[in-house]
């Protein structure tokens, strides 16, 4: 019954410092929904960026329909009939519904736009997906969970066979998420592949007939009908990488001291509720969640950046309200390796002497506020030492180094301000896996000279190998905590369970207040 | 390109480990601006001495020229300041011209001596700076918007101010020492029986206090850094503990400062303080701190540079004019010198970005 309509194989995609994808197949048939899985940083988005023609793969090769094509651009991906829906709208908002559906082929007459020729096939799109919306309605007055179907709507336009559905699922209401799907059913009912990458398995389990999963770059699975695997299986795929035991020396956080940084009932203006949390001296607590859980927000907050709304910071058993992540630095001693590396954490175009010196200038300063700048490089190089930070030397800017050592870095800032606490927010996204192991030896010898850390991650598996104790956040509030017993398969249960009872929960919480 | 990809990951880290090394080479040597700024300054006006002898006369030619490149040089540094912390300070002539109000105000009005009518302008232009500096670190609006509309305000209030305060719209009381001030040179300043060139005017002393005061800010202390990274990037300098809204405050503050000083070497220049002055400040602003190699976009400056470009763009200026290129076919020229500063400005950073490429 099903043609075979894209295929890869063998598709590689390296990018500075990280080889993203690394021989990774696909097999996408008509009329079939299949999943694409995977953690963070496995490669999935990488993967959708390729089948999509924003990057151009290294090796390997695409066909379509059983012959060979090379995308080289999104818009030769579209006219090929790939479509995709992106995690985050890419819509115009000051554009109308039938303006937006129609915008890579609107119609046209005497080479001006016909506006009025647009509401017919805008209606005809919003039909098929069974949606009842006003064209003529601007795209900014629309819920998220709209604009999302009229970005199908606008796949559709473009008579897209295979449809790529990004994390669809991650902003939306159980309700919502339950009219997504029945759009999915009909398109594939009229013969449209939909590739669903989601996290929540019990919609994969829900709707998909065929599942890839991705781990470290490359496919474990390939293509295989899901109804053969249980989701025990399809969560040891995506998880279960081989294990090298740490060969690191026990650490023993002594769990009665007051804690470096304690959080009571914190609610923030982001929407966290009721967050409790402490970190004592030489001790690695997590912070798991799934990306949106709001764990970075929740430290901006702390941090100052953002308002808190209630409860009690405590600063070694002290009540602190932080303003800013200066005073956060200076005054409570508190440094944040943020995630968002090349955004907010390295100066990309300033050398690294100044990049890793930034936080202790102050401490540096002589009359006039003048900072030598021998001792500058000498606070520099020891640190450049001391982590291995593979560089040319230390005018060498940071934006000309790998990602590893960009985050090495970045890391060496808030080492050379000696805080006596490190939040350190997923340190090894886009950093390959030799250097993660670096990176988490570094992590552990760090906290065992009596640093505390609060290591927020999406990566189970350096959660499960770094961390004393593991905090489940899902929706910004903690689900619970999780004692770490370092044993994989146990703990990464226990932790995914945490996360996925939220769903029956929160259902039944609402059916209560009704 | 390829080649390098499909090597195997071990091959590749040893082909990191060799092209380390090579990137310690700086950018080829035609990138680096300054030192090409010089020799085609030294270049440019050896050509126009040859072509026209009369360039090189040092009472009638060369003194005023070095006494507009000092004031322009003042005005490209005002605009540094601001650039350095990847804003814009596009008031920068207006700021110049309220100084030089508030100065000939003092003089006139308050007649008071020379020094403190200067200190009374740099008052003056520091607080209007702060303000603006203010206004962005406080609402979080663009530079480019905030001293637009100052410029504006600005233009209105200087003009309404001298026709409310003066008869032609002009300050014409001159306190003892200005007119020294606007025609000595080193000439008249001898130690023993050795004198100055009296081609460099008295009025670059300030030129060379504003360079001197800002090269030490720049290079040695903490306040120049954190003014640089917070040009460089505002949300990892804000994460990183550097009070990025003060920081910019100091920016503005001081392009204010600077463009106050500006206007009183122009009003010094002209002998008279009108609302004309600064008009034409706000292209060579540009001009010569990106001739310079100062980075549109913050995070690097040059105080050399702003000198240097300057200097280019005043020779340039004043040689053709001497050739007998008429203004507006001169400002053709200018147009395309500015157009390629701003080009290379761009190479620069593609240079540098098919380096990060190359080597990771």
């Amino acid at each position: 019954m099903s043609e075979v309509l894209l295929e890869c194989r063998e598709i590689v995609k390296v990018f500075p410092g990280v080889r993203a994808l690394d021989g990774v197949g696909l097999r996408l048939t008509a009329g079939s929904v299949h999943a694409l899985l995977g953690e963070n940083g496995a490669g999935k988005s990488t993967l959708i960026k390729v089948l999509t023609g924003v990057h151009p793969p290294d090796a390997g090769h695409l066909t379509w329909r059983g012959e060979q094509v090379h995308l080289r651009t999104p818009l030769e991906a579209t006219r090929t009939g790939i479509g995709v829906v992106h995690q985050e709208r890419n819509l115009i908002p000051g554009f109308s519904v039938a303006e937006n559906i129609t915008l890579q082929n609107p119609p046209s007459r005497h080479g001006l736009v016909d506006r009025q020729a647009m509401n017919a096939p805008a209606l005809r799109c919003l039909e098929e997906l069974g949606l009842d919306l006003d064209p003529h309605r601007l795209v900014r007055e629309l819920s998220v969970a709209q604009q999302q179907l009229v970005e199908i709507a606008k796949a559709l336009h473009t008579q897209s066979e295979v449809l790529l559905l990004d994390e669809p699922t991650a902003s939306l209401s159980p309700q919502e998420a339950e009219n997504l799907f029945q759009v999915v059913r009909r398109l594939t009912a009229r013969n449209t592949c939909v590739v669903f990458v989601s996290h929540k398995l019990e919609e994969v389990f829900a709707i998909s007939d065929t599942v890839t999963v991705l781990r470290d770059g490359r496919s474990v699975l390939e293509s295989a009908p899901l109804a053969d695997h249980t989701h025990d299986d399809i969560v040891n795929l995506m998880v279960g990488r081989a294990h090298t035991a740490a060969k690191m020396l026990p650490r023993t956080p002594e769990p009665t001291s007051v804690p470096v940084l304690a959080l009571d009932g914190i609610c923030t203006a982001r929407g966290h509720q009721d967050v409790s949390l402490a970190v004592r001296p030489g001790e690695i607590v997590g912070l798991y969640g799934l990306v949106g859980a709001g764990r970075s927000e929740l430290v901006k907050a702390v941090l100052g950046l953002d308002r808190v709304t209630g409860g009690e910071i405590r600063v070694d058993g002290t009540p602190a309200r932080i303003a800013s992540p200066r005073q956060a630095l200076h005054e409570f001693g508190i440094g944040y390796l943020t995630e968002n590396r090349k955004e907010e954490g390295v100066f990309l175009e300033q050398p690294i002497h100044r990049n890793i010196t930034v936080t202790v200038w102050k401490k540096l300063a002589r009359a006039l506020g003048v900072v030598s700048s021998a001792e500058e490089r000498s606070v520099a190089q020891n640190l450049v030492e001391r982590l291995g930070i593979r560089a040319s030397g230390l005018d060498q800017n940071a934006g000309e180094l790998s990602g590893g050592n960009q985050q090495k870095v970045s890391l060496a800032k808030w080492l050379a301000a000696d805080t006596r606490l490190l939040i350190v927010d997923e340190p090894t996204v886009g950093v390959d896996v030799r250097t993660k192991h670096v990176f988490h030896e570094l992590l552990w010898e760090l906290a065992r000279t009596g640093l505390p850390i609060l290591l927020i991650s999406s990566d189970l598996t350096e959660v499960i190998t770094l961390a004393d104790r593991v905090l489940v956040m899902a929706d910004h509030r903690i689900r619970g905590e999780v004692g770490n017993d370092h044993h994989y398969e146990r703990m990464s249960g226990r932790i995914i369970r945490l996360i996925h009872d939220r769903a029956p929960s929160a259902v039944s919480a609402q059916q209560d207040a009704k | 390109m390829r080649t390098p990809v499909r090597t195997p990951r071990n091959a590749s880290r040893a082909d990191d480990e060799v092209a380390a090394p090579k990137s310690t080479q700086r950018l080829p040597i035609w990138v680096n601006q300054r030192l090409g700024l010089l020799v085609l300054t030294v270049a440019l006006a050896t050509l126009f001495g040859i072509l026209r002898p009369a360039f090189l006369d040092q009472r009638l030619v060369l003194f005023p020229l070095l006494r507009d490149i000092s004031t322009l040089t003042v005005v490209a540094l005002a605009q540094m300041v601001a650039l350095s912390v990847g804003h814009m300070n596009l008031a920068v002539g207006r700021m110049a011209s309220f100084g030089a109000l508030c100065a000939g105000f003092g003089y006139d009005r308050l007649g008071l001596p020379l020094q403190l009518g200067l200190l009374l302008c740099l008052f003056a232009g520091a607080v209007i700076g702060a303000l603006t500096g203010w206004i962005i670190a406080r609402t979080g609006v663009g530079s480019f918007v905030v001293t637009l509309a100052m410029d504006f305000a600005l233009l209105g209030l200087v003009s309404l101010l001298y026709s409310a305060l003066t008869e032609n719209a002009a300050f014409t009381t001159r306190p003892s020492g200005l007119m020294d001030l606007r025609s000595t040179s080193l000439a008249d300043i001898c130690i023993g029986r050795v004198c100055g060139s009296p081609a460099v005017p008295q009025l670059a002393q300030f030129t060379v206090l504003a360079l001197a005061g800002l090269g030490f800010l720049y290079t040695c202390t903490r306040m120049g850094r954190e003014l640089l990274l917070t040009g460089a990037n505002p949300a990892a300098a804000e994460l990183s503990g550097i009070p990025t809204g003060r920081r910019i405050l100091l920016a503005h503050t001081l392009s204010g400062l600077l463009a106050a000083l500006a206007g009183f070497m122009a009003a010094v220049g002209t002998g008279t303080f009108r609302a004309s002055i600064g008009n034409d400040f706000m292209l060579p602003s540009f001009l010569g701190a990106v001739l310079g190699g100062t980075l549109l976009t913050g995070g690097i400056v040059s105080v050399l540079g702003a000198l240097l470009g300057t200097s280019l763009v005043g020779v340039i200026r004043k040689g053709l004019d001497l050739l007998g290129v008429g203004m507006e076919s001169l400002n053709i020229y200018l147009g395309c010198v500015l157009l390629l500063a701003l080009s290379a400005d761009r190479v620069r950073t593609v240079v540098s970005y098919r380096k990060v490429v190359r080597s990771a």
